[in-house]
């Protein structure tokens, strides 16, 4: 019996001995023992402007970046770009369940100030897209630049132009219709600036073109200078010629406003921009119940389906779209970030696209306008 | 025999459980083996996808780094910038090769590799445009516009794609070595519970077989002691049958199955003594009284001539004596007397003491002589009557005819 025991010790010490010599060897050969694999991580809240797909885009960027990092994605949306309220409930649940950080698109500069103080003194963090708050403690922002991506819109529209006309020396009005919300202002701040200065360096002044007059002869005027007064001279014509419509929230406003502008003949305009999926769309239908596709170059903002649709067909020339996707995926890798003391960058510009029916089939262009494809 | 099947079964099952056990850590063996490998082969091909994609990283920072110094106007020899950055795109095409060729990229990372790989042609293709027309003519003004809002947003987020990529490539590696941890974590609790038990399973089933083995020996002594018991008792049975429970001598049967054997071929010196008138002591002091001196008289004898002859009591008083084979006949003829001379002498018995003259008869037996020991007991009774009949207290011989 005794010697029995002592043999079955025996042979327990041994199974020990060889199941630490596994763990031994076996810990040996993992050279990645981080917590990486771990899989949730906690919870990144991520709060957006409004309903539309623009959105949508952002929600599936963020889900897949928290699927990648491992986070929990708790979503909320407000009800248009103007309800902060909601946004400030949506801020306060985050910070009830515990986030680690907070991804939102503001719907207003300083109204959400004092929960996101609510959030930092709780250490939530806090990284802006889309649009930035006017708040010290947001760690980044990520966005496409409004300006930029309206000056985008006008440089391809003169692009497009010049295919046919390389002097410019055609273009007639140009009529832009904004949407409501406060990014259409720096879109149509944008386009508006850099249509001008593409215009300028276009414009060409002969000296066969002008003639001095008596009068500025015996000023001494040179014919260089004329001619600069009459380059000024007809940029300010130009400028003259950039109409703005009422700015418009619905698609048939826009038609009508667009249809308004365009009386039955197109009034002499040749350019037409849409700052947004809206606006461009009512724009389109006016063209197109006119048509009048042929003779205006008609850009707008956004990928919506009818967008590509018009594209397709011709009405719509060209189409400046952000990159909603990877703001939701770049905004949720910050916010982990962030939320794990590294540095990011203040500001990421995801840049705009400008797709028109030649380039839209292209992968990159085909993965900003139908993110959730492969 | 059932102790010997115990322990057969017992070595058997043993045997059973130690290939058991090996077949086991065989297993467990090749187990950890593959976890070992497949840790390996991860790492290695970890290792590898982090160097296309970092090598693809560096490369785009370089062009950007190219494309940012033509902006700042550091750099003009344009042509050098063309080479350089067909060069560094190159080594991004190549390294793009080396990551696709890695097998078993998960869904997930090949997604954001995808991603990033399609802004990044892109961003060369933007590029390839800013290193033509704008940059040819000069135009510091559409390259800016170019620079800043087609090319950086592109080479940003491209480079955003890869570290994601990286980082997702990275993540899967951990949960892989995570999972394979844990894997031989389990494995190697699996094992130790297997060890311990199979101990304890051989432990129980030893202390079963020990359990049985006393149980079956415990049955055997107990059969043993019943046996002894039986046997005891049977002697005791066969003892009374041939014995006189009187005098503890054997009786006229016990000789009968002594001697008959011998009395065709055997030589050998018998002799029978008797008390004379023994009833008188029956009559005087009672038939207990007879008993006790008969023992005494026997037990007498017993410790005179038990080593020179065997003694019967055949009947009442009567004693036989067959002399052992070495005694000669002269020999025997002495030994007779002295039996005659202690049975003749006084016993004491319950504080009496008796005397009685005895006779008796002596025959030497010649094989033959006698067909069975009633006829030799005949020849014996009646030489010693014809002692008695002469006034007795003598010894007598049988003649031989």
């Amino acid at each position: 019996m005794n010697k029995n025991k002592r043999r079955g010790l025996f042979r327990a010490l041994a199974a020990c001995a060889v199941s630490a010599a596994m763990l031994a060897t076996s810990s040996c050969s993992l050279p990645f023992l981080g917590d990486k694999g771990g899989r949730q991580k906690g919870t990144i809240a991520v709060i957006t402007k409004q309903q539309l797909s623009f959105w949508d885009d952002v929600k599936k960027g963020a889900e897949d970046a928290g699927d990648e990092l491992g986070y929990n994605i708790l979503y909320s949306v407000a009800d248009g770009d103007n309800d902060y309220v909601s946004q400030i409930n949506a801020i306060k649940e985050a910070i009830n369940k515990g986030a680690k950080a907070i991804v939102i698109a503001p719907n207003s500069t300083t109204d959400l100030n004092s929960v996101f103080k609510e959030a930092e003194d709780k250490g939530v963090k806090i990284v802006n897209i889309n649009s930035k708050a006017d708040y010290d403690g947001v760690a980044s922002l990520i966005c496409s630049s409004d300006y930029d991506s309206g000056a985008v819109a006008a440089r391809n529209a003169i692009k497009m132009i010049k295919t046919t006309d390389p002097k410019l020396s055609n273009i007639g009005k140009i009529a832009i219709i904004g949407h409501t919300a406060s990014t259409a202002e720096n879109r149509i701040k944008g386009f508006t600036d850099v249509i001008t200065n593409q215009v300028a360096a276009t414009i060409e002044v002969k000296e066969e073109d002008v003639e001095l007059t008596a009068e500025e002869l015996a000023d001494g005027k040179t014919i260089e200078e004329k001619i600069e007064e009459e380059k000024k001279a007809q940029l300010e014509k130009f400028k003259k010629g950039i109409e703005q419509g009422e700015r418009c929230a619905k698609r048939d406003a826009a038609k009508e406003e667009a249809l308004k502008l365009l009386k039955s003949d197109g009034n002499g305009i040749t350019v037409m921009l849409g700052t947004n999926t809206n606006t461009t769309l009512g724009i389109c239908d006016a063209v197109n119940e006119l048509g009048l596709e042929t003779n205006i170059t008609v850009v707008g903002f956004n990928s919506d389906e009818e967008e590509i649709g018009y594209i397709k067909t011709g009405v719509l020339d060209g189409t400046v779209i952000q990159n909603p996707y990877i703001m939701g995926y770049v905004g949720v890798r910050f916010a982990h970030k962030v939320a794990n003391n590294q540095t990011v960058p203040v500001e990421l510009d995801t840049g705009a696209t400008f797709v028109t029916p030649s380039n839209m089939n292209d992968d990159y262009v085909q993965l900003m306008l139908y993110p959730t494809k492969k | 025999m059932a102790k010997e099947k115990v322990r057969k079964s017992g070595t058997r099952v043993y045997l059973f459980a130690g290939i058991l056990l090996a077949i086991i850590y065989c297993i467990n063996a090749m187990l950890v083996d593959n976890i070992y490998w497949s840790n390996a082969n991860m790492s290695a091909k970890t290792q590898n996808s982090m160097n296309a994609l970092n090598r693809i990283n560096g490369e785009l920072a370089s062009i950007n780094l190219d494309t940012v110094s033509i902006a700042a106007n550091l750099k003009t020899n344009m042509e050098q910038i063309t080479v350089d950055t067909e060069n560094h795109y190159k080594n991004i095409l190549a390294s793009e090769a080396q990551f696709e060729g890695i097998e078993g990229t998960s869904a997930v990372a090949l997604k954001r590799y995808n991603y990033a790989k399609a802004i990044i042609s892109t961003y060369k293709s933007r590029l390839d445009s800013l290193g033509t027309s704008a940059v040819q003519a000069g135009n510091e003004m559409e390259m800016g516009y170019i620079l800043k809002q087609d090319i950086y947003p592109l080479q940003i987020t491209a480079s955003e794609m890869l570290t994601s990529t990286i980082d997702v490539v990275g993540a899967e590696t951990g949960r892989a070595s995570a999972q394979n941890k844990a894997k031989s974590f389990i494995l190697m609790y699996m094992m130790l519970v297997v060890a311990i038990l199979g101990e304890l399973a051989i432990w129980i089933f030893s202390r079963r077989a020990k359990k049985v083995r006393a149980e079956l020996e415990e049955r055997e002594k107990s059969l043993a002691e019943v046996d002894a018991k039986l046997k005891s008792t049977r002697q005791k049975a066969s003892d009374l049958a041939v014995m006189n429970v009187l005098t503890g001598m054997k009786n006229r049967y016990a000789l009968d199955n002594d001697i008959s054997d011998r009395l065709e071929s055997g030589r050998f010196q018998i002799a029978v003594f008797d008390m004379d008138n023994f009833r008188s002591i029956n009559d005087t002091y009672g038939y207990d009284f007879g008993d006790e001196y008969l023992a005494a008289v026997a037990e007498k004898l017993k410790a005179e001539f038990g080593e020179v002859a065997e003694m019967y009591n055949i009947t009442g008083n009567e004693f036989c004596f067959v002399f052992n084979k070495n005694i000669s006949e002269s020999q025997a003829m002495g030994i007779a007397q002295n039996i005659q001379r202690v049975m003749s002498s006084p016993f004491e018995v319950l504080n009496l003491a008796v005397q009685l003259p005895c006779s008796g008869a002596v025959y030497h037996y010649l094989p033959g002589d006698c067909l069975n020991v009633n006829s030799l007991l005949v020849k014996l009774d009646t030489a010693m009557r014809n002692a008695k009949l002469n006034g007795g207290n003598m010894i007598n011989t049988v003649m031989n005819i």
